[in-house]
């Protein structure tokens, strides 16, 4: 740029240093006496060039901030930039720099959240345990603390190949000793109890494109992993929402978690979804559900069957705070449904909007249950039962339950071997609802 | 281990396939799609416009979740036939286990029957049915082993098939999210369309609205406006009225008030002026008497002096005409002397005159003698030359021309005639003055006067036998001559000095009339003897004058001369008929303007048609023709005298040529004598 040819350094070139002193120069085409900058931009000029030494932002007017924005090397040390620099224009060029998608909607509208978080997360992500200093996440706190909100890690890298090999089968057989060697993955417990702005945890224990090298062990989340990872949320008391999905969480473990996060004071969202939870891991849950203020749970794609769907159904009677249940693609079947059913009609408290029991193997009587909570509840919003075997007979009932429902604008009976004029009928008042819910909604809005 | 493969297949679970269900349900979905289209052109033409995109989301997602429904419907299927296998497979291998012990426990019974027996016969036999046993366990252990590995083989099979469908299944949702996006793109823009029509027809109908309410409540506002204009111009009318009528009543007011003020200030001021005015009158009339003293005495003075200086002005003039009185009988007195002075002179210029006029007379017949014997002698010449032109160059007989003046010398005794009756005239008038100057040598005038008169009735008298008119005049009385005289010189009275008619003044009448009557023929420069003629000239005038005016003077002449008669004595009578005393004058100027002509056509005009004749026949010798003659001769003998001339110049030059051919023949002669000598010499040296 021409920025080098103001540097001191250039005068290397005596012919252009000559040309310096010239006010017109024929010889170049883009020369033009305008473009000679103003000392103020040479001023502002010379700051970016020496912010590493000295920084200099603060005290700067809003559009000289925007100029060193503009200038600033996105190559700067983060150390010198991160509580210097606040969020803006450098920002944006940094992220850009470094990622070809740049959605800031996701991020806040802030580039420097974005910055930072997808920064801290592709370091952990690529963080070999043992291989990589520990310090290398820990001396990244410090400057990311403040601006980290989420952290959506989606990969987690197993220690070097060699001694996980050896200890594969070991770790096999050694699985439930929980004294395993070493294969575990980055520990949270360093990291969680500095982040004092986390909000966010999405994790999953899995290697993205390990191609040939495929090992199920990869897939996996150690015992030791999910003890750190407990104790990691425990200490984590900002957190709202933890994901954990596609870590290969069975009872064990959903159970090691659950007794870390009974009690936490902030969580509101709890995803344990596509993982290998079983009756015991749902009770579990279920404890934690009736103990904490969570408004969404998804549990979707585990293995709950009947008696694990009463824990739920238990939990959620009692329950005040509930918004939301995913219980997608387990095996509640019939017993599990109607108790949940039962559930939902007892509790007069029941703050329950959506409710998911699609791929439950369901069938009529579960449908019969909750025809009476569809005809009885005023809270419920969504329904989803599809592919379940709900028959003509539990269509009837849900059809005869919807005329008398008013408040319920998403109900999904696909797959379902309902009959097609009570679906149509279901479909009709759905829209009714919705229709009717839009125009309070538009009269909410022109009464404000 | 196949577990492990079904976990795999869940893990990677969200998305899932689709089967010959799916594709039923394609179908169904199709039909789906087609009814909400329907429905959204209804709803499209009923503007009802959240509706439409209501549907547009509501089903376009399902699209999508159809596929993740299926996905999950085959995935529960899935389960419930791998629960199905697993409890299949459970119970198989429980009964191969429990086969499997039967046979074990069946061998190891065998292995005790094995230990009593003890011929190795049935020892070998036993071994045997063990080793059978135990193949047996074997096999069927392989033969489970096979058949779970193929169950393994089918199930990686299956997983491959459905991560590829796995990915179909993905490709399709992603197709028709992306359509999803595209169609829901188009549907919100058409919607925003729509709604932008719709809104802008609605703000074009509010504008409208608002258009017209605004007109109609400006129009309002305008009447309104309108009316409060006219009340207030009204209202302003009135107050206008008002205030002009108060105002002509302070006006009124005001004037009748001023009007007062204004008379009694009037009568205070007239009561002042009054005074001013008696005392103004009073001061006046002390100071124009004052005044009138002042001016009374000093017109007084200036009267006083003025009558002093015109008494010395009388004194001044007294003494001036005293002087002139003297001045002018001395001049009286030397003036005869004068008188007589110039009288002398007069007769000396007279007898001169006479003396010149004989000398120049003898002078004149001189002249003429000579200068017709020159011309006799020119006559001559030119003949001679006419007939030597006649006869020598030309060669004709000249006949010498009748030339009778050349013979008669009449002409001359004609003129000799002419001059002696001149002469005689001359004489006589030479007599007449002659006498008039013995007379004039008389002491007084009167003597003179006498004379003349005398003397001119003489000469009338002497002049009657030379011509008609003095025989008329002859006729004339002394009287009417007189009479004539005395009219002409009171009619012509004008011509005569004051000084001398106041001189004459103290004269008797007849003496005024004569010495009128010199002077006047003196001044007219009529001579004594012409003095009958004049009055002949007078006499006879009338006629003329009659003639002239006829038509505006006869009755005049009648009346007066009537009048006259009456009045007058016959001989008066006689003059007057002679000649009007009016006509006096015209009468003497045409007689003064012939007297003038005739005297000077006196001695030139004698006999000029004579003369000119006597003159033109001596001009008149050579004949014109001869004249052209002559002229001819005249080119021609130039001629010829050029040639003479040129004959003249060329003889020197032939007599010069002569004298060099004989100065030639001369030299040849010479030289051919030289060549005889030198010829004869030759031969002699």
């Amino acid at each position: 740029m021409s920025r080098s040819s103001y540097h001191p350094g250039a005068n290397l070139n005596p012919a252009k240093d000559y040309r310096r002193g010239r006010r017109i120069i024929a010889e170049d085409p883009d020369w033009y006496l305008t473009l000679v900058p103003r000392l103020s931009k040479l001023c502002l000029q010379s700051i970016i060039k020496n912010f590493e030494v000295r920084q200099m932002f603060e005290e700067l007017k809003p559009s000289e901030k925007e100029f060193v924005q503009e200038g600033l090397s996105t190559s700067l040390p983060l150390d010198v930039t991160a509580n210097w620099i606040t969020d803006g224009v450098y920002w944006k060029r940094c992220c850009e720099g470094r990622w070809d998608l740049c959605d800031v909607s996701h991020y806040g509208n802030s580039w420097k959240r974005m910055f930072f978080e997808r920064h801290m997360e592709n370091i952990i992500e690529l963080f070999i345990p043992e291989v990589t200093e520990t310090n290398k996440v820990l001396d990244l706190v410090p400057i990311c603390k403040n601006y980290v909100k989420r952290l959506d890690i989606t990969q987690l890298l197993p220690p070097i190949k060699e001694p996980q090999t050896e200890e594969e089968e070991d770790g096999l057989e050694l699985l439930g000793n929980n004294e395993g060697p070493s294969i575990d993955h980055f520990n949270f417990n360093i990291l969680l109890s500095k982040l004092t702005n986390l909000e966010e945890l999405h994790l999953v224990y899995r290697v993205k494109q390990c191609g040939m090298n495929f090992e199920w062990q990869m897939f996996e989340m150690t015992d030791r992993d999910c003890e750190s990872l407990a104790t990691a949320l425990k200490s984590c008391m900002t957190l709202k929402l933890l994901r954990l999905h596609e870590s290969h969480i069975d009872d064990k473990k959903c159970r090691l978690l659950v007794k870390h996060l009974l009690d936490h004071p902030s969580l509101r969202k709890l995803d344990f979804s596509y993982n290998l939870i079983g009756d015991r891991g749902t009770r579990a849950v279920a404890k934690l559900l009736a103990r904490s203020k969570l408004e969404t749970l998804n549990m979707c794609c585990n293995e709950i069957r009947e008696h694990g769907a009463k824990a739920i159904a238990h939990a959620l009677s009692n329950n005040s705070t509930l918004l939301s249940l995913n219980l997608r693609l387990n095996r509640l079947g019939d017993e599990g449904g109607q108790a949940i059913g039962k559930a939902l009609l007892n509790n007069d408290n029941n703050t329950l909007l959506h409710l998911h029991l699609g791929g439950n193997t369901l069938t009529a009587p579960t449908a019969i249950a909750l025809a009476k909570v569809i005809a009885q509840n005023k809270t419920l919003k969504g329904i989803n039962l599809s592919c379940n075997n709900l028959g003509v007979a539990g269509g009837k009932a849900l059809e005869e339950a919807m005329s008398y429902n008013t408040n319920i604008t998403e109900c999904d009976i696909r797959q379902t071997e309902v009959d097609e004029q009570s679906v149509s009928f279901i479909n009709q008042v759905v829209w009714k609802n919705k229709s009717s819910e839009k125009k309070k909604k538009t009269q909410e809005n022109k009464s404000k | 281990m196949e577990e492990v493969d079904k976990d795999q297949e869940e893990a990677s679970e969200p998305e899932n396939q689709q089967d010959t269900r799916g594709a039923s349900e394609k179908l169904e979905e199709k039909s789906c799609r087609s009814q909400p289209q329907e429905e959204q052109v209804e709803e499209s033409e009923e503007i009802v416009t959240p509706q439409r995109i209501l549907n547009l989301q509501r089903d376009l997602p399902t699209l999508v979740t159809n596929i993740q429904t299926a996905a999950d419907a085959k995935e529960s299927m899935r389960r419930t036939e791998q629960e199905k296998a697993r409890r299949l497979r459970l119970e198989r291998l429980e009964n191969d286990a429990k086969s499997c012990e039967e046979h074990f426990e069946e061998i190891t019974k065998g292995w005790l029957l094995a230990n009593q027996k003890r011929t190795p016969q049935e020892l070998q036999e036993a071994l045997n049915n063990q080793q059978k046993l135990c193949s047996a366990l074997i096999e069927d252990k392989k033969k489970l082993n096979n058949e779970l590995q193929q169950e393994l083989r089918v199930g990686d099979d299956r997983f491959v098939k459905d991560l590829r469908k796995h990915a179909e299944e993905r490709d399709l949702m992603m197709e028709r999210m992306e359509e999803q996006i595209k169609t829901l793109t188009k549907e919100y823009r058409e919607e925003l369309a729509q709604l932008e029509e719709v809104y802008q027809q609605e703000s074009e109908v509010l504008l409208m609205k608002d258009k017209r309410e605004w007109e109609q409540v400006m129009k309002r506002l305008l009447d309104k406006k309108q009316e409060r204009q006219v009340q207030r111009q009204k209202e302003v009318e009135e107050h206008q009225v008002k205030m002009h009528t108060v105002m002509l009543k302070s006006s009124d007011k005001l004037n009748t008030f001023q009007l007062e003020h204004s008379e009694t200030f009037q009568v205070l001021e007239r009561k002042c002026l009054h005074f001013d005015t008696t005392s103004e009158l009073a001061r006046l009339e002390q100071e124009k008497q004052k005044y009138d003293v002042l001016l009374h005495r000093f017109n007084l003075t200036q009267m006083k002096s003025k009558t002093v200086s015109l008494k010395t002005e009388i004194k001044n003039l007294k003494a001036q005409f005293s002087s002139q009185e003297e001045q002018f009988a001395a001049r009286s007195r030397q003036l005869p002397e004068h008188y007589k002075r110039n009288i002398q002179q007069y007769e000396q210029a007279q007898k001169k005159i006479k003396h010149f006029a004989g000398a120049s007379v003898r002078k004149f017949e001189q002249m003429w003698l000579m200068i017709e014997e020159e011309v006799k002698q020119l006559v001559d010449k030119v003949l001679i030359i006419d007939s030597l032109i006649c006869e020598q160059s030309l060669g004709i007989a000249w006949v010498r021309p009748n030339l009778p003046f050349m013979e008669q010398t009449d002409p001359t005794q004609k003129q000799a005639q002419s001059s002696t009756h001149q002469a005689v005239g001359n004489i006589d008038t030479s007599q007449g003055g002659q006498r008039m100057m013995d007379a004039s040598v008389g002491p007084t005038l009167e003597t003179d006067t006498d004379i003349i008169n005398v003397n001119a009735y003489k000469e009338a008298k002497a002049m009657q036998s030379e011509s008609a008119e003095d025989e008329e005049e002859g006729k004339l009385t002394n009287e009417t001559l007189k009479k004539v005289m005395e009219l002409l010189c009171d009619e012509a009275g004008f011509l005569l000095e004051d000084k001398l008619l106041n001189l004459l003044d103290p004269l008797e009448k007849e003496k005024q009339t004569v010495v009128k009557l010199g002077s006047l023929l003196s001044a007219l420069g009529i001579k004594v003897e012409e003095v009958h003629r004049l009055a002949h000239f007078l006499l006879k005038y009338k006629p003329q004058q009659a003639e002239q005016t006829e038509d505006v003077c006869k009755e005049s002449h009648e009346s007066i001369s009537k009048d006259e008669e009456m009045g007058t004595s016959c001989r008066r009578h006689v003059t007057s008929e002679l000649i009007d005393p009016n006509h006096v004058l015209p009468a003497l100027k045409s007689f003064l303007a012939q007297h003038v002509r005739s005297s000077f056509q006196h001695v030139a005009a004698r006999d000029p048609s004579e003369l000119e004749a006597y003159w033109e026949s001596v001009g008149n010798i050579i004949s014109e023709d001869k004249v052209d003659l002559w002229e001819a001769a005249e080119r021609e003998l130039n001629q010829y005298h050029v040639v003479l001339t040129e004959i003249s110049e060329l003889i020197p030059e032939t007599q010069s040529l002569e004298q060099q051919n004989a100065e030639l023949r001369m030299l040849l002669q010479q030289s051919l004598q030289s060549i005889v000598n030198t010829e004869l010499e030759m031969p002699l040296p």
